[in-house]
């Protein structure tokens, strides 16, 4: 959920910056923006491919995936960022906010031409109503409060000013605060004003003493779901349970016309809901969808490639920031020693995986940071496929075939352990599979006895998080904008099902995630970050494997389209009135 | 016959019981963690973005509230406790998803399954009654034998397979454009449509489904008339029926088909739990917003109070689909009598 919102543009102009001895091969950035022609006109409809029903509409209290994709037209926050250069931008706030020198307050001004969809204008009332939704802890988003557990008050100097004050320095509490606070219009979702007089402070205390937070709460969680209200340029028509969600176009929107603000142009937005990716494609060439974001690889080297489909529909390209790799328990007394997982990502042959298993669709990746972002470490030399260092590292770690049983073994502890393992993947996801499989068949030749195990997801999560595996095949969300591994990579999140599942433990490291964090100069993180990428790299706690690239395709008469470092734009999109589809259709509000 | 239905009723009271508690621990003591699904978001997914999360703790903490919220913080006895003291007010709880009443969500759906089942129950009796008749009246004929070939043939064809074909073939890809690839109204649907339209473009919606729907029930059911038929040709009384003189349509429409009704009355049993029961994969496949799709969404999300719901329902329909086969048994065969066992 949150993290569709991190992952936001990355920069071309960051990149050129910083770019000189190049060593590992950075893809093309995404290609600029073609040639649009004429002034950008409104109506017509956009029809988009949503695999399944959101579970609700609450910005709040949601957290999948589809919600977030609807929620993201209805609702805005203070802050929002370039979608070319990735750079905050002020949004609903006149400005950035204003940090105190200790660097824990945080005001931000808020505009005054902010209407919400029903007209009545957003003050900072709102805001903080907002902010109190999120810290109370009746309130059904246990997992949103988390991002906030650090924001301690909130005061409104004025109706338009609000102050936030959080008890911890952190670089990433601007981004938190001013994008993840979704503006709800009080008016609308405590039409008693039963939060009036409960401060933020108080939440933290004993909300249970009060009936008004208890009585808005239940009131909150149950009766805003499915009616979303805020101030985007979209507002919600109507739900059709497991069939479509439409959306029409404000056309009073506060923003229309004002610099710095998306502007909208289609007149409705369907998210039609098909779960079967076979049909989808059917449905969009059969014309009932407009838009698919994400096209199979083997839906896009067959099957979209006739002449037809290329007069109608557009595809495109890029990399989503997503990293699939292979992660070997740290703990575990074969890969404790790193050599041995050095040994294995020298014998992964990651081209031949990104040739033969994603049909070319991807890119090598050495670093679990996204390689358009300036904290990326371009030095990094990456590890070939190489099965002869693999080897000779193998027995410089002691691992030779003394039994002649033809599986390596070694004496760990006073036991004698065969280079035997598992790799669990989970089922469904054939390429995490084939990873796997591929992998396997190299294995044999040299000796190493592993398998491969599929596991229903909701098992394979257990097992992952409760450290029972040997390697898994498994993939990570890429920040496009500030990255923070912390999560991931901190010695203190391999405990209690944390993040950190493979156990990686490095004092180093957790000395640069906690400096990191507090570090409000950019180029001092950038810096430690490259440190820190040179220490997993050399360590090799997981064996990196691709970034893999996206495929969308739109439908030709839409204007405007154009791929951002973060992926497609549809807010942007418009249509000539003489290519118009749904034109008569569309009922003047 | 009052008292044995009186009995019968009250037999079903332990057996629901003992249905829901079995069901409801298949279905917790399964892995999988709902909170826990939720905390990940998908761990595969999951942000690299570790948004001031001090510590795994505050996340545990989110979970603990969040299982506190639905009750799954005690244990798995009172669990099972308080849902059935909520079935005793007719309440199923609310969803894991959404917090919105399972009883709704099941109303709202419920329309939708039932118009696709109902027809396709109509088009596999339809069918398969004829069908079997036919067979079993001219058996080993070059007709019996295709249709025993096709009915075979039908019934070995994956569903999941045959779907996805018809989807790619005849519904506007590459090739025919027939029926639309699934939904249950166009696009432009509109309420201001007239009745007509409405109606042909439902049926329009509709065709694919049933007729997928129904072709590997017709297959089974035909093969089961055929061969109750061919038992009862073999009777001594039929024999004496064509000995007398009768004309075949009479022998065979009087005395056999009645006859040979019987073990077709017991599988009607299960058409009751069968209407509501939806298809996971003909909904799945064509996005049809049925029982069938709910159920299976369910699952994954691991929702148990929907889940538990469309278990209790289907198992109540079941135990009353039983007990109206039995009775329609004694009305098709008078030899069956169940009042005066009881004595």
């Amino acid at each position: 959920m949150f993290w569709r919102t991190w992952r936001f543009v990355l920069a071309l102009l960051l990149l050129i910056g910083c770019g000189d001895k190049t060593e590992v091969k950075v893809p093309d950035a995404p290609p600029a923006a073609e040639q649009v022609s004429g002034k950008p006109v409104t109506g017509d409809w956009l029809v988009i491919h949503s695999l399944s029903d959101p579970e609700q509409l609450n910005p709040l209290t949601s957290s999948d995936a589809s919600s977030a994709e609807v929620n993201q037209y209805i609702f805005e926050s203070l802050l929002s960022r370039e979608p070319r250069t990735l750079e905050f931008k002020p949004y609903i706030a006149e400005a950035r906010p204003e940090i105190s020198n200790d660097k824990l307050s945080y005001t931000f001004k808020i505009r005054r031409d902010v209407r919400f969809q029903d007209g009545r204008p957003v003050t900072g009332e709102d805001v903080l109503f907002s902010l109190k939704v999120i810290k109370c802890p009746l309130v059904n988003a246990p997992f949103l409060r988390v991002y906030f557990n650090s924001v301690v008050d909130a005061q409104l100097l004025d109706p338009y000013t609000i102050r936030f004050v959080t008890k911890e320095r952190y670089f990433l509490n601007e981004s938190v605060l001013g994008q993840e606070i979704k503006i709800l219009p009080r008016h609308y979702y405590d039409p008693d004003n039963l939060l009036k007089n409960v401060s933020v402070r108080d939440l933290l205390k004993d909300p249970q003493l009060n009936e008004n937070v208890k009585k808005f709460a239940d009131n909150f969680n149950k009766n805003y779901n499915r009616n979303p209200m805020g101030s985007g340029p979209y507002k919600f028509h109507r739900w059709k349970t497991g069939q479509e969600i439409e959306l029409t176009r404000d056309p009073n929107y506060w923003g229309t016309g004002k610099p710095g603000i998306d502007q909208a142009y289609v007149d409705r937005l369907k998210f039609r809901v098909v779960n079967n990716m076979d049909a989808a494609l059917v449905r969009l060439k059969s014309g009932s969808l407009d838009y698919m974001e994400v096209l199979q690889p083997v839906q896009h080297v067959r099957g979209t490639n006739s002449e037809r489909f290329n007069r109608e529909f557009k595809k495109y390209e890029y990399y989503a920031p997503t990293y699939s790799y292979i992660g070997w328990n740290n703990n575990h007394p074969i890969f404790r020693d790193k050599r041995v997982r050095q040994a294995m990502t020298y014998l992964t042959d990651r081209k031949q995986i990104v040739k033969s298993v994603l049909f070319g669709l991807g890119e090598v990746v050495d670093s679990h940071i996204y390689f358009f972002r300036p904290e990326y470490d371009k030095t990094l030399q990456s590890y070939p496929f190489d099965p002869q260092k693999a080897l000779a590292l193998l027995n410089e770690a002691g691992w030779k075939d003394t039994d002649g049983d033809g599986v390596l073994d070694k004496v760990i502890d006073g036991k004698k352990v065969p280079l035997r393992f598992e790799i669990k993947v989970n089922s469904g996801n054939a390429v995490r599979k084939s990873v796997a499989l591929v992998l396997l068949d190299e294995l044999k030749k040299h000796g190493i006895a592993a398998s491969v195990r599929e596991l229903d997801w909701t098992i394979f999560l257990n097992d992952v998080k409760n450290h029972q595996f040997d390697a898994v095949v498994l993939g990570w969300q890429m920040s496009t904008t500030e990255p923070d591994a912390y999560q991931v990579w901190h010695s203190s999140q391999a405990a209690n099902k944390g993040s950190n599942a493979i156990s990686y433990k490095n004092a180093r490291v957790d000395e640069i995630l906690e400096t990191y964090r507090r570090e409000f100069d950019a180029q001092k993180r950038i810096q430690m970050y490259k440190e820190f990428q040179e220490i997993i790299h050399d360590e090799q706690p997981y064996t990196f494997l691709y970034v893999a690239k996206r495929v969308s395709a739109v439908h030709r008469r839409f204007q405007g389209v154009e791929v951002f470092p973060d992926g497609l734009r549809p807010i942007d999109w418009w249509v000539p009135v003489t290519r118009q589809k749904y034109l008569n259709t569309v009922t003047a509000q | 016959m009052g008292a044995y239905l009186l009995q019968r009723t009250l037999l079903m009271v332990p057996t629901f019981i003992g249905i829901t508690l079995i069901g409801f621990l298949i279905m917790r003591l399964a892995p999988g963690d709902p909170a826990e699904l939720r905390a990940a978001g998908g761990l595969g997914a999951a942000a690299g973005g570790g948004i001031s999360v001090e510590k795994r703790g505050s996340v545990d903490e989110a979970m603990a509230q969040w299982r506190a919220q639905y009750g799954l913080d005690k244990p798995l006895h009172v669990q099972y406790a308080v849902w059935m003291k909520n079935l005793l007010t007719l309440s199923f709880g609310e969803s894991f998803k959404d917090n919105q009443s399972v009883w709704g969500k099941i109303v709202e759906r419920l329309p939708v399954t039932v118009k696709l089942n109902f027809w396709s129950i109509l088009v596999v009796y339809l069918v398969a009654i004829p069908l079997g008749i036919y067979s079993a009246t001219h058996p080993n004929s070059f007709a019996d034998q295709a249709t025993t070939l096709a009915a075979f043939v039908l019934f070995a064809v994956p569903l999941v397979w045959a779907a996805t074909m018809a989807i790619v073939f005849i519904c506007g890809g590459d090739f025919y454009y027939l029926f639309p690839p699934g939904g249950l109204e166009s696009l432009d649907f509109s309420d201001n449509w007239s009745i007509w339209k409405k109606i042909t473009d439902h049926a329009w919606h509709l065709f694919l489904p049933v007729v997928l729907l129904s072709y590997d029930g017709f297959a089974g059911l035909s093969r089961y008339m055929r061969a109750s038929m061919l038992e009862v040709l073999r009777q001594d009384y039929v024999q004496v029926a064509r000995a007398k003189g009768l004309q075949e349509k009479i022998v065979i429409y009087k005395h056999v088909l009645r006859n040979s009704l019987i073990p077709q009355v017991t599988l009607f049993a299960s058409i009751l739990p069968g209407l509501i029961g939806g298809s996971i994969i003909i909904e799945t496949v064509f996005s049809i917003p049925g029982l069938g799709q709910l159920g299976f969404e369910s699952v994954l999300a691991r929702d148990y109070p929907t889940v538990m719901a469309l278990f209790t329902v289907s198992a109540v329909l079941t135990l009353i689909g039983i007990l109206i086969s039995d009775i329609l048994l004694s009305v098709v065969d008078p030899r069956i009598v169940f009042g005066r066992r009881l004595q």
